[in-house]
């Protein structure tokens, strides 16, 4: 079975990690590193992808500034999102050369890795033809938004486990107005840890993607983002 | 030469979200010269050899199909 090797960085600032994944997904399309997942739990932030401008940030920059949350305009596809506590994220830096190379089932794999996971914890998601996510109605709960370049991926998923407080208020979502997001927990209707839906999304990815997760040591990670 | 969207699985119809590079502008083989949005993804198209891009064919925010061409390389 092919393997994937995980890097689990916790709970980080969005700036360092996009470096990480930058250089991570530089060192992949040369063929320097084998394909990595991270998972990773942000600090407040904001991102723009390609399709937005920005005029989906409903907050004035001097109170996102006060909050300590900061903007960045990125490479994935879609327009805003936020990310921070309570989230699940994921980035998996793949070779879709050797995942079926095909761009579309790449995103729908991606969204059943969290509908598996939602299902898991009770909580029926579905998908949304023509805005890629999961949802329950006009309520969000994960989203998509990627980047390939010579067919290798970065940016990822985003899994709203316990938005407390939901700083999507912050902003209008993926662009779309009257859609608000919705947690997990909130789903549930119990308390759902962050660690434990980490888990069993790690166990449905390698389920949906055939591969075994094999972790990354810390030094190696280091080695290779220097 | 074309400088053509490849084909991306089952995806029918991509959209251009912007060029980066212009026409005049010198190009190695493998650098990027566009990006395309499907489904939220989006795929970096590069250039298929070194050459100077002649034409575009399809303006940001255009829509395109795999396989088709959306600017042309001439050789230096």
């Amino acid at each position: 079975m092919r393997e994937i090797t995980h890097a689990a960085l916790g709970r980080a600032p969005y700036g360092p990690v996009l470096e990480i994944q930058r250089r991570l997904h530089a060192l992949r399309r040369a063929g320097h590193v084998p394909d990595i997942l991270i998972s990773v739990e942000h600090e407040p932030v904001i991102t723009v992808g390609r399709l937005g401008s920005g005029e989906h940030i409903l907050a004035d920059p001097k109170v996102l500034s006060r909050m300590g949350v900061e903007v960045y305009r990125v490479e994935r596809g879609g327009d805003v999102t936020y990310h921070g506590p309570g989230q699940l994220v994921l980035y998996p830096i793949l070779d879709l050369r050797e995942h079926g190379r095909d761009l579309k089932r790449y995103v729908a794999s991606l969204e059943e890795v969290m509908l598996r996971t939602a299902r898991h914890f009770g909580v029926e998601a579905h998908r949304r033809p023509g805005f890629p996510g999961v949802w329950l109605g006009l309520r969000k709960l994960g989203s998509v938004g990627v980047h390939v370049r010579g067919w290798v991926t970065m940016h990822g998923l985003a899994l709203n486990v316990d938005l407390r407080p939901n700083l999507f208020s912050l902003i209008v979502p993926c662009g779309l107005h009257g859609v608000e997001a919705v947690s997990l927990t909130e789903l549930a209707g119990r308390p759902v840890p962050l660690t434990e839906v980490r888990e069993v999304a790690l166990g449905f990815f390698a389920e949906v993607f055939g591969v075994r997760l094999v972790p990354l040591d810390r030094e190696v990670l280091t080695e290779w983002t220097r | 030469m074309d400088i053509a969207v490849p084909s991306l699985g089952e995806v029918d119809e991509v959209r251009l979200v912007r060029w980066l590079k212009r026409v005049g502008d010198e190009v190695d083989a493998g650098e990027a010269v566009a990006e395309v949005e499907a489904d939220k993804a989006v795929f970096v198209i590069e250039a298929p050899a070194a050459g100077r891009i002649a034409e575009t064919l399809v303006p940001e925010g255009g829509t395109v199909r795999p396989g088709e061409a959306i600017g042309r390389l001439e050789a230096l």
